[in-house]
């Protein structure tokens, strides 16, 4: 059963949802995409793996953990 | 470093990728602000269907781009790499050959939804995906992102 808490976040994300369908979808790419600089993963121009699993694995040992790219455990 | 992604590179994508006839989608969180999610994100992740013709339309398509690819890059898109991550271009691209949680490119593409002309995978296959890469920042979007799909989907009934 939700918690009134839960409702609460739920209604706050309707209200976001809500004001993102009302803008443009230019708009919306205005807002949505940043670009700040993030440690080794933007210190090379070009990688790539031959498997999405190699992929993971090389965040997973070379990212900062705070980066967020580490398997969740 | 690359400037951060515009609509009008999104336009870029879908024109040349399009004269080039390539077969992709947008997929990941840039695929789900497509379709209307707010949220930041930093790239574009492309998944493209793996196919001999396919990857070497999208290397074609990229350099015509102004992605700055030497032909070892070149040759490794064709024989068709599963992950490659663009950083040196005039915007930051993930192209994703085989995404966690989605089995078949043909599957998706049968379920995509257009949003102005740009193919995007279905909210279903963005949360799939999400859920089996299983990183940390998937899991914190994964709450947010099913509700939106709820949202999305009652839209669009």
């Amino acid at each position: 059963m939700a918690t009134a808490m839960e409702h609460a976040r739920r209604d706050e994300w309707r209200a976001e949802f809500d004001a993102a369908a009302r803008r443009s979808l230019r708009t919306r790419f205005r807002y949505a995409f940043l670009h700040t600089y993030k440690p080794v993963l933007d210190d090379a121009g070009y990688r790539s793996f031959d498997t999405t699993a190699a992929y993971r694995e090389w965040c997973a040992r070379n990212l900062p953990p705070w980066l967020g790219y580490g398997p969740a455990v | 470093m690359a400037r951060r992604f515009e609509y009008a590179q999104a336009e870029e994508i879908r024109d040349a990728f399009a004269r080039h006839g390539v077969r992709y989608l947008f997929i990941g969180k840039s695929g789900a602000i497509l379709l209307g999610y707010p949220d930041t994100t930093q790239d574009a992740d492309l998944f493209i269907e793996k196919a001999a013709t396919n990857n070497a339309a999208a290397a074609r398509a990229l350099l015509e781009l102004g992605f700055p690819l030497n032909d070892e890059q070149v040759a490794e898109i064709e024989r068709g790499k599963d992950f490659v991550q663009l950083k040196s271009g005039p915007f930051d691209l993930d192209l994703v050959f085989a995404p966690d949680g989605i089995e078949d490119f043909e599957q998706a593409w049968r379920r995509r939804v257009d949003v102005e002309g740009f193919p995007v995978c279905h909210p279903d296959d963005i949360i799939r995906s999400k859920e089996a890469a299983g990183r940390v920042k998937d899991r914190e979007v994964l709450p947010r992102l099913r509700a939106f799909r709820d949202y999305w989907v009652e839209r669009n009934r």
